[in-house]
């Protein structure tokens, strides 16, 4: 029975992909990828790894969904410029063949791996403790693989950087995204003023219970990016514009407070990222809660897209 | 009793998965976002039902996560088919 419906539901996942990727509009493009996202979702908590079905729901179905699609809008009308930057068949072909013999190559490395596989997770649980981090996974994201979650929360910072780099010059300082008229009725004036109080909530409790179960900063901020972006859309909140320095601190306090403890690791600890055990924890809190912000801000300016409006 | 919740589980996964078939093949783009919402909604209650089932920590959150995300989504859906600035 569990065998049936886990082949079903691996079949939906594949024939999605596939249909995604065939498919030549963009919205039903978007719709299967996100789509696509949500049966992953399930399959990752079906494997037992809850945290990554969360990022997967957050950052894969949400927040990537969400910020294609404006992408679509964008696209609309630029019908020259897309067939122009269309790659040509032998591109398209060479990449498929090259995506195709890496995933073959990790399928065969999975395959072959012996049995047990070889494993650090033992000796990361005899050292959990001394983190004070009852969730495995964020330990070894903050402590033991730090230096890939600070580079991580670096390459936010550069994607901003990279949208607000396509401004034209007379735009520049202006509030970037386009500008939405006040909603004062119908359903989106409506779910704009119920859904982000619930969802402030849900998105800080989402960080804050990620340093002892599934959750954490990326999860967490994403919602938050998400209530912004609805009271954003429905006219409720006014975007800062770019030359503010509130929201530049916002996009850059999360890397800032990781490299800033990172450093402090080589006065009071053994090295870069490395914390002192007596204060391994609340270290570890000031980082989640600075990335949250970072990670929100940095998504509603993804979204956002480059400064547009009237400069201020 | 945990067995009788993941085959329900199941069942709302197969019926959800039933409608993909409008999200794909449309063919209007409402009916895409409405099987997707379908398929999101199907997705928590087959998420809580497991959650039930076999008491997995953070299940649940996960759930929390699709129900905040897919309202959230249905509204970028439908500023993206009627073309965004909201006219």
């Amino acid at each position: 029975m569990t065998l049936l419906l886990d082949l079903i539901l691996g079949l939906a996942v594949v024939g999605v992909a596939v249909w995604t990727l065939a498919v030549r509009e963009n919205f039903p493009a978007v719709i299967g990828f996100v789509a696509y996202g949500l049966l992953l979702a399930l399959v990752w908590v079906r494997l037992g790894a809850v945290d990554v079905a969360l990022t997967e729901a957050a950052l894969g179905a949400g927040a990537t969904g969400v910020i294609l699609l404006f992408a679509v809008v964008r696209l609309r009308g630029g019908r020259a410029e897309i067939d122009a930057a269309t790659p040509g068949p032998r591109q398209r072909l060479a990449a498929g063949i090259l995506c195709g013999v890496v995933g073959l190559a990790l399928a065969v490395a999975v395959l072959s791996l012996p049995d047990p596989a070889p494993s650090q997770a033992a000796a990361v649980a005899r050292h959990l403790p001394e983190l004070g981090v009852a969730n495995p996974i964020t330990g070894v994201l903050m402590a033991y693989r730090g230096l890939d979650t600070l580079l991580e929360a670096v390459v936010l910072v550069f994607a901003v950087l990279a949208i607000w780099s396509m401004a034209p010059d007379r735009r520049w300082g202006a509030v970037p995204g386009p500008v939405f008229p006040v909603q004062s009725n119908g359903p989106l004036s409506l779910l704009a003023r119920l859904l982000p109080p619930i969802g402030i909530v849900v998105g800080i409790y989402i960080a804050w219970v990620g340093a002892d179960a599934p959750g954490g900063k990326f999860q967490g901020g994403t919602i938050l990016a998400a209530m912004g972006i609805l009271a954003w859309v429905a006219g409720l909140w006014r975007l800062p514009p770019v030359a503010s320095r509130g929201l530049r601190w916002a996009v850059v306090a999360g890397p800032l407070a990781f490299i800033g403890v990172g450093l402090l690791g080589f006065v009071f600890a053994d090295g870069f990222l490395s914390y002192p055990p007596a204060i391994a924890k609340p270290l570890i809190l000031l980082i989640e809660a600075a990335m949250t912000l970072s990670v929100a801000a940095a998504l509603v300016l993804m979204v956002a897209g480059p400064p547009e409006g009237r400069r201020a | 009793m945990a067995e009788a919740l993941l085959l329900a589980a199941g069942l709302i996964l197969l019926a959800a998965l039933a409608g993909l078939y409008r999200a794909l093949r449309g063919p209007a783009a409402a009916d895409r976002m409405m099987a997707a919402q379908l398929l999101c909604s199907g997705g928590i209650g087959a998420l809580l039902l497991v959650a039930a089932a076999t008491g997995m920590a953070g299940v649940v959150d996960v759930a929390l996560v699709l129900a905040l995300l897919g309202a959230f989504a249905s509204v970028a859906f439908v500023l993206a088919a009627r073309g965004l600035s909201g006219r």
